[in-house]
């Protein structure tokens, strides 16, 4: 007996006694500095800078399902646009797009800000330790190309909805550049001419290192040259946008939908002959009703909200050609006698350019980049070149091959009208609700003219609505290029902790 | 019953049988229930002779020579000493021990008397606890003890409320008080096995738990054997619950017709030809006037009474040798929302054998099973959105079904019946759980024991979320299933050894040793879609399947060390040293001390007092100390990139903390003065004030949005926490047939932030955000404030500073552009004062107790009426009923108008203090009467104690404030922010019928 207690007591003294090693590894991460020491780890940052597109993650303490980079930015550019009409006055921050009652605390430009420039910050870790490592090998060169790709799509984006046009004014304040991993956290914003210069640099350098196909899931030249293009174009460097234009359409890799294949595109955007990059959505990024961006303007009843239409102003273009068969994704909520049906008083047209990967309502994976746009982002440089016939020629390319080979323009400039102005006109039908029309009114100097029936109408109510006659008399209903609401504030978080950033006016 | 206790006695241990020869013989017997005393030890004086008492309460012991001095001693009596003589046959009546002051108080590593603490510490017995019945103290502490706020912020089934203790000192690490049972940190157990609660409060009693205490420490003493035979008891308490829906009424079907009248008036802001007259016509075209006979009360629908069952069984006997204790408990609570509800089995067995008198062996166990059914927020949410016009069932009763494509007329904004979704889906969990106690003291001599305390536990727990194909929504056709399992398990070890000693007017006691505590937590799970209809287990998904998993653990080691004090019992000195390394921390910073020391004067024990008849105890106490926090999880310290993604199928790394290479402990500085008062033997009123400083804060420190990181871990601020707390009970009255007494606990706590960087703003859900800034509270309110409406346009109104260039208020004035609004400090979420004022009356065999608790000085964000007080924002929510001074506005010059005009409420219903009420509240708790049945007719039916008694829970409660409950949340979680009301699981209302029987 004594002696079993007195084991017993020995075996506790001994247990307490030694020392436990007080060193604990994550089981899901990895630090940070052992990550970037090989090439399986730089990829797997890579592929989550690509991942941050299409994540939600914890933001605030919470994973919100309406954070996510792409929603975001499409619900920013394109809410605020001509395109999409608010069916519904919500609590949801997008709203503020609409209504143009926007505030630095609203947690949609909050999170994209946060998110674009925490894929900024693992990119530049990538760029740091591959060029300190001066490897030269292809699969590393690549790997570079697509983080300066990255970086420059991601600095761009920001810019568009933070910095004024540049053609409006280039020496005003623009956005963070963060090129570097060692600089100091609290920065001034550079200006957009600074940014733009970055944004190319970056661009260029990508276009030059790339030399593997790896899929349009992922960054290559061409959709470094795509973004040349689109960038040049927005700072009116015409013959360069022509240029990186020319050199995606000739590299021979993609070739335009037809009229038959056109409706399947965006279902089948990583397969499609047209994408030149596109953000990869699998089956288990089905985020649903909560959390994809086909949920709040596209409902089969139960997929989604479907809150938001294609609006009048965007029908009422496309009305007089029912056979363009990019009404295929404006789709009419149709009672069962045929009529459209209405949510608030407003007519339901869904889109649809975000739904219908694997046939599911919510998927899709969204095209950043496709061939249709060098063709139109030729034509509005050659318009602006006074090539008004190259540019038409440009444009038909694209009607030809959207059911319209009986409305091509051949050259001649509509009466009334420009050269220019068929290219946008072309430009708002083809790209709709892909996150360009906002950009392309105000870069253009000219107005969004918002004069129709939707709840960005400040008090409207459901009973105000009379589809017979035009809504008058409520405030914001045309937004000029110079209203100061074009853009975003700040989100508040970047201004408090980081002084040197000036809050726009 | 009594054969099968005994039998699990003997699967335990072996008894020991025991007999000796006779000199003196005799009997002992309680003082108070005449009842013989079992196990009572009986000692000849100067000798070694001893023995115990036998079941019947009798003894014989050998007495050297003719006469001797016999002593008899029995736990919770008051020693006895005769004279006997050989052969002598004696009736001893031990009397019981009732004096408060030489209550042993379980203060942690050790036990004190009452008498000796020389630090803040509060104990409630189990005959305070028990007149709530819920499943878990917290709950039953409301009110109770001073100090300590105790939110029950939901009313689901099982949910535990939030506890604080002395305010809140801390702003990212764990908040809630360490809960130590049977004297290890940790642990399960049911409040029926509770026999006592002690809370420290102060420095001088927590520091001995270092890096654990920040937030206080409540120790929880289960039950264990009184000498005496095996007793039994049983307990059944069965009632049912409604839901509390506070303020929150929302309209009916009339009321809402009526409101949305608004909707109609003729006013299109800057027209010129605005009428300003509601138009009828259009008003009865869009809102036919049957609308009015089509009243369903959704809430109503949803909530319903829901019965609650609590069985509970004992056992317990002490011999000589060993000493046992084992419980069973059954609770059952259904829930008042739909398809909920919670159960849990709890066994516990509690044993200590005493192999020798110098060792014993303590062996708890405690199992707990508990299942229940969850809810999804959604489903509540739409219980209180929906409109009245529609009708949650179908023509068989059934619940309609109802999405988007659904045909006939649904009136609320969302295409949704919670109600048929309840049926179709549902969110069980399940939890098992074990602990194993094991305890040895050992007395090395007679004033050096060592005591070894060491507890492994396990836990399981699994939750499901599962959606049928039939659900309308997003899983409709699909169907969709996630699970987590989550295993936790660990061990934690204390050796120590502890001395006593006594040299002439000195005592001298204390403790050293050594703890460990290490744990793991492992998360499982997965989900998918694609279910066959009537299936439900992962294994049947067809497709979208989604696996997660990771692991956690944790380690602390401590040397700890106690040295107390005491000369001629009046002077008490007491320190304690604790060094805790932690596995949170990097290397260089891993280890941290936690110095204590405190002090007291027993005044009332100094010869000049000794005989006061006024006051019967008077005690100053001081302590200072530290402890400190460590408990922010795993590695806070490193850059790490997070590889719980994917992009097309292949790994994705994501950046997902900063590196600071720096992190270390925060720790809490605390001093406390406070004195004991007892007066006429009557009245005894406590009073301590404080101070807290926590240094050192673990913040999450805001960073530029612009490096890709939210925040980073630094030790950055401190924060004071100022208090007074007043404890004071009283027998009011006290005759023989009637007793009145009276507890009443008040705490005034003040906290202030210093030291911080720069303000840190956090904006929660809603863009409702708090501001840390230097000066100020911590959860204070930052929004614009609120002016009420234009009278001539029904425009909102927002207060707008205009400030100079210093940053000074040069003027304010009143906008319309919500924008232009300033942002401001509103007031906090933390009240200034809070406590409880309990009465017990007893007359003859009945007894009634009334517990009430208040809240004062604290903000509540009432989110809900974002929704509900929307001005036609969303027309189609239903609306709560208006205040009664509460007017919308109608025409310009309508100046007694306080909500704006529905055409004119452009961001009414953004953030602001609009919202922001009032949280202060009284409630009547509860009031519990009972009765013990006649102890003559009781004994007939060979029972010692029957009692009956009815309770009731959240009686009422007056507030001013306006939502559905002012007890909401003060722990920050994800889309939680503190002092934020948002659609919750309503709180209950309890009616209970509890029947006891002691045998």
């Amino acid at each position: 007996m004594k002696k079993s207690i007195s084991t017993i007591f020995i075996l506790l003294l001994i247990s307490a006694s030694s020392c436990k090693n007080l060193n604990v590894e994550p089981s899901d991460a990895i630090s940070t500095n052992t990550l970037v020491t090989t090439l399986d780890g730089l990829t797997n940052a890579l592929n989550g800078s690509y991942a941050l597109m299409k994540d939600h993650i914890s933001f605030n303490g919470s994973i919100d399902q309406n954070n996510m980079y792409l929603r975001q930015f499409f619900q920013l550019s394109d809410f605020a646009s001509d395109d999409i009409v608010c069916g519904q006055i919500t609590e949801d921050p997008f709203f503020a797009s609409f209504s143009l009652d926007h505030s630095p605390a609203q947690a949609n430009t909050r999170y994209y800000w946060y998110v674009s420039y925490k894929i900024i910050n693992g990119l530049n870790t990538v760029i740091d330790a591959v060029e300190k490592s001066g490897a030269t090998d292809a699969k590393r060169q690549q790997l570079l190309g697509e983080c300066y790709f990255l970086r420059a799509f991601c600095h761009f984006n920001l810019v568009r909805l933070f910095g004024k046009p540049y053609s409006a004014d280039p020496a005003s304040p623009g956005i963070i550049l963060r090129t570097s991993v060692t600089e100091e956290s609290k920065k001034a914003r550079a200006t957009v001419a600074e940014v733009y210069a970055s944004v190319l640099t970056d661009a260029e350098k990508a276009a030059s290192l790339m030399t593997i196909s790896r899929g349009v899931q992922y960054a290559s030249k061409e959709a470094a040259w795509a973004l040349l293009s689109r960038v040049n174009l927005y700072k009116e460097d015409n013959q360069k946008a022509i240029d990186y234009a020319n050199l995606v359409i000739n590299s021979g890799k993609f070739t335009l939908e037809t009229a038959s294949t056109y409706p399947s595109l965006f279902a089948n955007a990583q397969t499609a002959k047209e994408t030149i990059f596109c953000v990869a959505f699998t089956e288990v990024d089905d985020y649903g009703k909560f959390g994809s961006i086909a949920s709040m303007i596209y409902s089969d009843g139960n997929s989604g909200w479907g809150e938001e239409y294609a609006s009048s102003s965007l029908r009422g273009l496309m009305a007089s050609h029912p056979e363009d068969v990019r009404w295929s994704y404006i789709v009419p909520l149709k009672d069962g006698s045929g009529t459209v049906q209405k949510k608030n008083g407003i007519e339901v047209y869904y889109i649809s350019k975000f739904s219908f990967q694997a046939g599911r309502p919510n998927l899709s994976s969204p095209i950043m980049f496709r061939l249709s746009e060098m063709y139109l982002n030729k034509a509005e440089a050659e318009a602006k070149m006074n090539n008004a016939g190259l540019a038409l020629d440009d444009v038909d390319m694209i009607r030809k091959n959207r059911g319209l080979e009986t409305a091509l323009y051949n050259k001649v400039v509509p009466s009334g009208s420009t050269a220019l102005d068929a290219v946008l006109n072309e430009r708002r039908m083809e790209l709709a609700f892909e996150g360009h029309r906002t950009y392309d009114v105000f870069r253009n100097k000219r107005q969004l003219n918002k004069t129709y029936w939707g709840y960005h109408l400040r008090g409207l109510k459901e009973t105000d609505v009379d589809l017979s006659k035009s809504p008058s008399g409520y405030p914001n209903m045309v937004v000029d290029y110079t209203n100061p609401r074009v853009i975003y504030y700040l989100p508040v978080d970047e201004v408090l902790s980081n002084p040197l950033a000036i809050q726009n006016p | 019953m009594k054969k099968v206790v005994l039998l699990c006695c003997c699967l335990l241990f072996s008894i020991a049988g025991f007999s000796q020869t006779a000199a003196v013989k005799g009997i002992i017997s309680s003082g108070t229930d005449k009842r013989p005393i079992i196990g009572a030890a009986i000692s000849v004086k100067g000798t070694k002779l001893s023995t115990v008492t036998a079941n019947d309460g009798t003894f014989s012991i050998t007495i050297p020579g003719q006469t001797a001095t016999l002593i008899f001693r029995s736990i919770g009596f008051l020693t006895k000493e005769i004279q006997v003589t050989a052969n002598q046959s004696v009736d001893i009546v031990l009397m019981e021990d009732v004096s408060q002051l030489n209550d042993v108080v379980v203060v942690g590593y050790s036990s004190k008397k009452q008498s000796e603490l020389t630090s803040a510490v509060a104990v409630v017995s189990a005959e305070k606890l028990k007149d709530v019945t819920a499943n878990n103290v917290g709950t039953m502490l409301q009110g109770k003890v001073a100090g300590l706020q105790v939110v029950n912020s939901s009313g689901a089934p099982g949910s535990a409320p939030e506890i604080r203790l002395r305010g809140v000192s801390s702003v990212n690490a764990n908040q809630s008080p360490l809960i130590v049972v049977d004297g290890v940190i940790g642990g399960n157990y049911d409040p029926n096995d509770v026999e006592s609660i002690t809370v420290l409060k102060d420095a001088g009693a927590t520091s001995l738990y270092g890096s654990q205490a920040n937030a206080g420490v409540i120790i929880v003493t289960t039950k264990s054997a009184k000498p005496g035979n095996t007793k039994f008891e049983f307990k059944a308490t069965s009632g049912f619950r409604t839901a509390d829906f506070g303020k929150m009424n929302l309209m009916n079907s009339n009321e809402l017709y009526d409101y949305q009248k608004e909707f109609y008036r003729d006013y299109i802001v800057g027209a010129t030809d605005n009428s300003y007259k509601i138009d009828l016509i259009k008003f009865y075209a869009e809102r036919p006037l049957d609308l009015r006979n089509q009243d369903y009360d959704w809430s109503k629908e949803s909530f319903k009474p829901a019965a609650i069952n609590n069985f509970y069984l004992s056992a317990s006997g002490a011999t000589e040798k060993n000493n046992y204790y084992i419980g069973a408990s059954y609770y059952n609570e259904k829930g008042t929302f739909l398809n909920t509800g919670f159960q849990r089995i709890n066994l516990r067995a509690n044993s200590t054998y005493h192999f020798s008198k110098k060792l014993s062996v303590t062996n708890n166990i405690n199992l707990s099973a508990s299942t229940g059914k969850s809810y999804d927020y959604n489903d509540i949410y739409y219980a209180f959105l929906n409109l009245p016009w529609d009708n949650p069932y179908d023509e068989n009763g059934g619940a309609v079904y109802v999405d988007g494509n659904s045909a006939f007329k649904w009136w609320s904004r969302d295409k949704v019946n919670p109600i048929h979704t309840v049926q179709n889906s549902e969110h069980p969990y399940k939890g098992f759980d074990v602990n194993y106690d094991f305890a040895l003291n050992y007395n090395i001599t007679n004033w050096l024991t060592f005591s070894s305390t060491n507890r492994v536990s396990a836990a399981f727990n699994k939750a499901t979320n599962f959606f049928s194909p039939l659900v309308a929504g997003t899983y409709h056709n699909t169907g969709y299933i996630d699970e987590l399992n989550t295993l936790n398990y660990g061990g934690i070890s204390n050796n120590l050894l502890k001395f006593n000693f006594k040299f002439g007017d000195h005592s001298v006691s204390g403790l050293a040793g050594v703890a460990f505590e290490g744990g793991q937590t492992e998360y499982s799970g997965g989900s998918g879609k694609g279910l066959p209809e009537g299936l439900k287990v992962l294994n049947v998904v067809s497709n979208s399947q989604l696996v997660n998993g990771y692991n956690d653990k944790r380690y602390l080691q401590s040397l700890l060390s106690q040295v107390n004090y005491n000369y001629k019992s009046r002077y008490f000195l007491s320190g304690s040293f604790r060094v805790d390394g932690s596995s949170a921390f990097p290397e260089e910073n891993r280890y941290a001390p936690f110095p204590s020391v405190s002090g007291a004067w027993l005044m009332s024990n100094e010869d000049f007092m000794k005989d006061s008849r006024v006051i019967d105890n008077l005690k100053f106490r001081l302590s200072y100390g530290i402890t400190g926090t460590q408990d922010i999880g795993s590695s806070r310290y490193l850059g790490l990139y997070s590889l719980t993604t994917q992009y097309n199928s292949l790994i994705g790394a994501v950046p997902y903390q900063l590196a600071s290479p720096q992190l270390t402990w925060e720790s809490k500085h605390q001093i406390n003065a406070g004195v004991d008062i007892g007066l006429f033997k009557r009245l005894n009123l406590t009073l301590d004030v404080y101070r807290n400083n926590t240094k050192d804060l673990l913040l999450q420190v805001s960073q530029p949005l612009s490096v890709g990181f939210e925040t980073k871990w630094e030790n950055a601020g401190n924060v004071v926490n100022k208090g007074i707390e007043l404890g004071l009970n009283s027998t009011n009255i006290k005759t023989t047939d009637f007793e009145w007494s009276s507890d009443f606990t008040i705490n005034f706590n003040s906290n202030k932030l210093y030291g911080l960087p720069s303000d840190i703003v956090k904006t929660g859900a809603w863009s409702i955000s708090q501001i840390y800034r230097n000066g100020g509270d911590l959860y204070e309110f930052y929004m614009p404030k609120w002016l009420g409406v234009n009278s001539q346009t029904g425009a909102p109104l927002w207060e707008k500073q205009n400030k100079d260039n210093q940053g000074n208020i040069v003027s304010t004035e009143a906008t319309s552009n919500y924008a232009e609004a300033t942002i401001q400090e509103s007031g906090s979420a933390l009240p200034k004062y809070q406590g409880g004022f309990n009465n017990s009356f007893k007359y003859k065999n009945f007894g009634l107790r009334v517990s009430t608790y208040f809240n004062y000085g604290n903000k509540v964000y009432s989110n809900n009426l974002r929704f509900m007080m929307n001005d036609g924002h969303e027309p189609y929510y239903n609306q709560i009923r208006l205040p009664d001074d509460a007017k919308i506005w109608s025409q310009p010059g309508d100046t007694e108008a306080t909500e704006p005009s529905p055409q004119n409420s452009a961001n009414s219903t953004e953030t602001s203090t609009r919202y922001l009420r009032d949280g202060s509240y009284f409630t009547i708790r509860n009031i519990a009467l009972n009765y013990s049945l006649p102890t003559a007719f009781v004994n007939r039916m060979h029972f010692q104690a029957i009692t009956v008694g009815i309770t009731a829970d959240n009686v009422v409660t007056f507030s001013k404030f306006l939502g559905q409950d002012p007890q909401t949340t003060i722990t920050a979680g994800s889309f939680a922010t503190p002092g934020v009301s948002d659609f919750k699981y309503p709180n209950n209302r309890q009616y209970l019928l509890t029947v006891n029987f002691n045998f």
